[in-house]
């Protein structure tokens, strides 16, 4: 589900043909947040190279925020969450990934195993957001990203996050025909097992 | 391009009504291509349109309509993407085509359709393009694309990548001359791209690999690496003051990815790539560089060095993360039996090999660039050239000393062609190349060596054992760990040590006979029946250190040193039987810290520090203030008590403190035959309503229901240890309370996650108060046990009497006057502000750490209205509320409105707080049940949503907070002192403490509460 997520964001569209074992790769977008702060999203997928180590955890390590998705219809994925969590906060250390849970395909509300309710408070037992999406029905799926860019950018004023050298999680810098200078963030998007 | 992007479906040119998916649709595609061959101004959008449509047919036609693909190959389609690109086009077009490419090839799921796609070599004719690499964007859309071809490739598409004729193998040499870009994701992207070819088991192309790219790829890999360290050593040198952490842990993380990506090539298990990586890697970087920096600390010389400290760090890295048995055994063996003569740059005897070498081992520079070297394989591959540059010379030379080798011992047969073809080389060359040759058998035929060292074992054993004769021996590595592990100045280097000798005997690829040199048993060990002496009296004297109130040494050392030493003398007079019960017990009760999470902890890279200033974690760095040395001391004696226990085998009687199984849980049926039963409705917070009764048992209350089957008896529905239970009055409702119990905190930086908050409502006023009263009571008591077990374990000289152990009765004047003042005068205004009193508290409860130890004194005048029993203490929810109403009788007779701050009222109570809340530290089984329940916490919390609303979901764990309503003398941090261990089968020493003076209070508490007028909560 979380590819289709991302070219959602990306594109603007849901494709429907895509092949659920062969991610999408550093897939990138402008927000703009408030006017004229237009912020570079770019949106890793660590799907298919779970095998190797070395992969994932460059991944994990050079992001600031995180979608961490999973299935509304599927009981076991919102399990793994958890798990998820902890094998992030391991790789990311000193930095903080700041997450937003999202729950997927909420076009499928007939067949939820996840009610809105567990799901909320989960989250909020871990200080995120919670929010549903669809990329099917187009639900959603700007603002989960635009929720997490407003948080990171946020935390990135507060002085919480900080813009480190060798670090790719936030990166300043000018974006071409954008009067401001932007940061750009770095984003993984987060597999559960769907 | 991120507007434009938006809409591809549709194509934007509106023609026609056909449908967009269709074979009729792409002829009209090819049929626009066809007529604007040529890129302008004017059609620039047009055909970024057209690309992106065509795309989207050959997807849709990849799960539709194998007709699509057919007219695509048949027109040649692909030629024109090619066209287009060639053009100078700009980037506009060129990131477009590159997208799409991207989408396309990620998107086919047929095999027949990626072999039309790849046919006709257009593909690599793409990757081979020249693009504008300096353009950030161009340059990520090529290399995804480059990912995601190589994310395609098995053993049938392997041939469309690599023409063996020609040797060509346009995406990986392509691919690695990024290794080293400045951007992270693209170096990510090359890893990717470089594993996933490796892991192809097709042989033409793995020797293609090796023959052509390999030594180049590696050699300039293994600088790139060292130059890291190079950079993160100076960073280290230069940073003592602890200001550039920042940059400090990127270079190690950058370090650490490295060594996984070494690991990943090398667990992929490809003898002969791994044989090169192996080699530069030991003999450029591992040897020359780490290992020669251990001694040779004071001389200068030309060699590059890092310092004494990094090295071993970076050593510790590689042994924690790199298992491949080659590799660490070399490494382990030149550390532990090695000399100075490896680097020596005159003959070398080889054992293994009987011949005389000329070998540096050196960390120098690769002469040539990746690409030039590439080019200039390339080149020979095709003329066969006898004048090669140098640094083509390196590799070839490795590949002829290997091919020699590969014909004496005949191990490699496919090599032997190419060493006889190679063997005419002059040896003179060997002279001015520093190159660097493995002893391949030393690496591939372990069978051999193991040999060898089995008969220099015993010997050494003895040596070792005897222990002074070790210096005898010129080892002058070894000697130098030794050294570091004393640590009467501080335990800088010995941290690095410990993890060292940690993950060397952790490494599952590391022969046990290399450890059994310096007798240190692997982990699974077998019988023994001595140790090694040296380090045994080593980590002693660690503890011994440690154990001192002034002792320099970090916990996180002792811990290691603990573990160690365990693992040292475990087998010690033991059968084999035992051995392995025992080491079965260490595997399930003892969780020790995880040293590669330590290890990639940049910070312990600078000079110990004292102060939390920093940020850094308090195991990994010296006591600040007396709280944080109390912890310590704590924390010691916890250490210490486990790995005396265990080294007497003796088990854990007292620890932890609350035990999991004598908990009640839910749905155990209770007699509750002449139990104190109060009935209640218990409104949860979303608002389900339930009949219950509520009882109060020795550390936990319950919410039963009667069972059905047996009168009496009743059914648990919920059970929460009362220690973590915060009761609160509700402002309008004398019949209701608001009762929350959080769950045990696995850490004490988790927030504070309610199990249970709820609205309880009784029949009337009276059973409310008595409800509360006995909720009061029950956690006053419970901690008043926990407090007993306490000074049991710490062999306090405490009266068995209960009272004494609860000592309330200290005279309050007195103590009020010595309440430190912030604390007094917070108090004071938290009771008009519960909200600043909780900050109070809560910047208490942010000292780092795991266990805190506070003595807090609390002076709570009387409450408003409605006096909440916790509303100064339990703001968290490890942090148990200190609420100790001990005051009672007196208070109880005040009206509300009295102020009952006047120093001679008895009313005063004070609370000296002692929470010990324990995670990986505490003790051992409590450790397995924490983070078992952790684990468990979602899976229990799904299942028992089932039978109870979500909000009641009972605890998974025992927590072992501590809480002692001892006097304000009582447990004050400078009482809290461990005496170093006489011998140490007797470590428990613990200074008393003062008793409380007065008792005379306590009884009150014990009667029975009057029912009428607000309870005054003290705190």
């Amino acid at each position: 589900g979380k590819s289709c997520l991302i070219r959602r964001f990306t594109e603007g569209r849901f494709a429907q043909i895509s092949d659920p074992t062969v991610g999408v790769d550093f897939f990138s977008r402008l927000v703009e947040i408030e006017p004229g702060k237009r912020i570079k999203l770019q949106i890793w997928d660590t799907a298919g190279q779970e095998r190797f180590r070395s992969i994932t955890r460059a991944y994990y390590r050079n992001s600031v925020g995180g979608l961490l998705l999973f299935d509304i219809t599927n009981r076991r994925s919102f399990q793994n969450v958890h798990e998820w969590l902890e094998e992030t906060k391991v790789h990311v250390q000193p930095y903080q990934i700041v997450f937003v849970l999202v729950g997927h395909k909420c076009d499928l509300d007939t067949q939820r195993q996840v009610t809105r309710h567990e799901a909320e408070k989960l989250a909020a037992a871990y200080g995120m957001k919670y929010i549903e999406t669809s990329a099917r029905d187009a639900i959603n799926v700007e603002k989960a990203f635009t929720d997490l860019t407003r948080d990171i950018y946020e935390l990135v004023k507060r002085g919480e996050i900080s813009i480190q050298e060798g670090w790719e999680g936030v990166k300043s810098g000018f974006v071409p025909n954008v009067v401001h200078s932007s940061e750009e963030v770095v984003k993984s998007d987060r597999r559960c097992l769907c | 391009m991120f507007g434009r992007s938006r809409s591809w479906v549709g194509g934007g040119h509106g023609k026609a009504a056909r449908s967009i998916h269709s074979l009729d649709h792409l002829k009209y595609m090819y049929h626009v291509l066809t007529k604007n061959t040529t890129v302008t101004d004017h059609n620039r959008n047009l055909l970024v349109e057209t690309i992106r449509s065509i795309t989207e047919i050959l997807i849709w036609g990849d799960q539709n309509d194998s007709s699509v693909f057919d007219f695509f190959l048949e027109k040649n389609m692909f030629v024109f993407f090619l066209n287009i690109l060639r053009q100078k086009s700009g980037r506009y077009v060129c990131v477009q085509l590159l997208q799409t490419l991207n989408i396309l090839f990620e998107n086919i799921s047929h095999e027949t359709s990626l072999y039309y796609l790849l046919s006709n070599n257009y593909v690599n004719s793409i990757i081979v393009h020249k693009f504008d690499f300096s353009d950030e964007e161009i340059m990520a859309y090529y290399i995804s694309f480059l990912k995601t071809l190589s994310l395609k490739l098995n053993n049938h598409t392997v041939h469309f990548f690599y023409n063996e004729h020609t040797n060509d193998f346009a995406l990986y040499t392509e691919a690695i001359k990024f290794f080293n870009h400045p951007e992270s994701m693209v170096r990510i992207a090359v890893r990717t791209i470089t594993l996933n070819v490796y892991k192809v088991d097709n042989q033409p192309m793995l020797h293609y690999i090796r023959d052509k790219t390999a030594v180049p790829y590696f050699s300039n890999l293994v600088w790139f690496i060292g130059s890291h360290v190079i950079e993160l050593d100076n960073c280290v040198q230069t940073d003592e003051e602890h200001r550039n952490r920042g940059k400090l842990s990127d270079l190690v993380a950058e370090h650490l990815d490295h060594l996984h990506y070494l690991n990943d090539i090398l667990i992929i298990n490809c003898e002969f790539l791994n044989d090169v990586l192996t080699d530069h890697l030991l003999n450029r970087l591992f040897l020359p560089l780490y290992v020669y920096s251990l001694v040779n600390q004071d001389q200068g010389g030309e060699r590059p060095k890092i310092s004494l400290q990094v090295s071993l760090y970076l050593l510790s890295q590689v042994f924690l993360i790199i298992h491949y048995a080659p590799l660490v055994n070399s490494l382990a063996e030149v550390i532990l039996n090695g000399d100075l003569s490896v680097f020596s740059s005159k003959v070398e005897q080889d054992i293994q090999k009987n011949s005389a070498k000329s070998s540096i081992r050196c960390f120098i520079k690769p002469t040539e660039t990746l690409e030039r070297s590439l080019e200039i394989n390339k080149q020979k591959g095709k003329k066969r050239v006898q004048k090669r540059p140098n640094y083509k010379n390196v590799g070839e030379e490795d590949e002829e000393e290997k091919g020699s080798e590969d014909n004496q011992d005949d191990a490699d047969k496919t090599k032997g062609t190419e060493a006889s073809s190679k063997g005419i080389r002059t040896s003179s060359e060997n002279e001015e190349i520093e190159m660097v040759i493995m002893e391949r058998c030393k690496l591939s035929e372990l069978s051999i060596s193991t040999v060898t060292e089995q008969n220099t074992t015993d010997e050494e054993k003895s040596a070792a054992a005897s222990g002074s004769e070790i210096t005898n021996w010129n080892r002058p590595f070894l000697d130098m760990v030794y050294n570091a592990l004393d640590c009467a100045e501080d335990d800088y280097y010995a941290l690095f040590v410990l993890c060292l000798l940690y993950a060397m005997s952790h490494n599952k690829g590391i022969d046990p006979v290399k450890l059994e040199r310096i007798q240190l048993p692997a982990q699974h060990a077998e019988e023994r029946n001595s140790y090694n002496h040296v380090l045994a009296e080593g980590l002693i004297r660690i503890m011994n250190y440690a154990a001192q109130p002034d002792g320099k040494i970090r916990l996180a050392t002792l811990e290691l040193g603990c573990l160690l030493l365990k693992q040292l003398v475990f087998s010690k007079n033991g059968s084999i039987i035992k051995d392995v019960h025992l080491a079965f017990l260490l595997n399930k009760f003892i969780k020790p810290m995880n040293v590669e999470y330590l290890m990639m902890d940049a910070s312990i890279l600078l000079p110990p520090t004292g102060t939390p200033l920093t940020g850094i974690d308090f195991v990994k760095r010296l006591p600040c203030g007396d709280v944080e040395r109390t912890r310590r001391a704590i924390r010691v004696f916890f250490m210490l008590r486990s790995l005396s226990l265990h080294l007497r085998d003796e088990p854990e009687t007292q620890l932890p403190l609350t035990r999991e199984e004598g908990l009640i849980k839910t749905d155990d049926v209770l007699d509750l035959n002449n139990s104190d039963l109060i009935a209640c409705t218990v409104i949860t917070k979303d608002g389900g309503q339930v009949q219950r009764f509520l009882a109060v048992d020795i550390y936990q209350m319950s919410l039963v229901e009667p069972d059905v089957a047996r009168l009496g008896w009743g059914v648990v529905k919920f059970a929460g240890l009362l220690q973590d239970m915060q009761v609160t009055g509700v402002e309008d409702d004398s019949r209701a309370l608001n009762i929350i119990i959080h769950k045990p905190a696995s850490s004490p930086h988790s927030k504070p996650f309610p199990i249970l908050q709820a609205t309880f409502i009784f029949s009337d006023h009276i059973r409310c108060i008595i409800a509360k009263q006995r909720l009061a009571k029950g956690r006053i008591q419970a901690r008043r046990m926990k407090m007993q077990r306490i000074a049991a374990l710490l062999d306090l000289p405490v009266q068995p009497s209960t009272e004494v152990v609860m000592g309330f009765g200290h005279s309050s004047s007195a103590t009020a006057q010595h309440l430190p003042f912030r604390f007094y005068d917070q108090s004071r205004r938290g009771s008009s502000d519960p909200t600043v009193q909780r900050s109070v508290f809560a910047s208490v409860d942010k000292v780092p750490g795991f266990a805190v130890a506070q003595c807090i004194n609390q002076h709570n005048p009387s409450p408003l209205s409605s006096p909440s029993p916790s509303s100064g203490s339990g703001s968290t929810g490890r942090c148990d509320s200190v609420t100790a109403s001990s005051t009672s009788t007196p208070s109880a007779a005040q009206s509300p409105s009295d102020d009952t701050s006047a120093p001679e009222q008895p009313q005063m109570t004070i609370s000296g707080q002692m929470i010990i809340s324990g995670q990986t530290m505490l003790t051992d089984e409590t450790l397995s049940a924490v983070s078992k329940s952790s684990k468990n916490a979602l899976k229990n919390s799904d299942i028992e949503t089932a039978n109870l609303s979500p909000s009641l979901i009972p605890a998974q764990q025992p927590t072992i907070s501590l809480i002692t309503d001892d006097n304000t003398d009582a447990l004050s941090v400078e009482s809290l002192t461990l005496v170093p261990p006489v011998d140490p089968h007797s470590i428990r020493t613990f200074s008393c403490i003062p008793q409380s003076s007065s008792q005379s209070e306590v009884c009150k508490v014990k009667e029975p509460e009057r029912p009428s007028g607000p309870q005054v909560e003290a705190h």
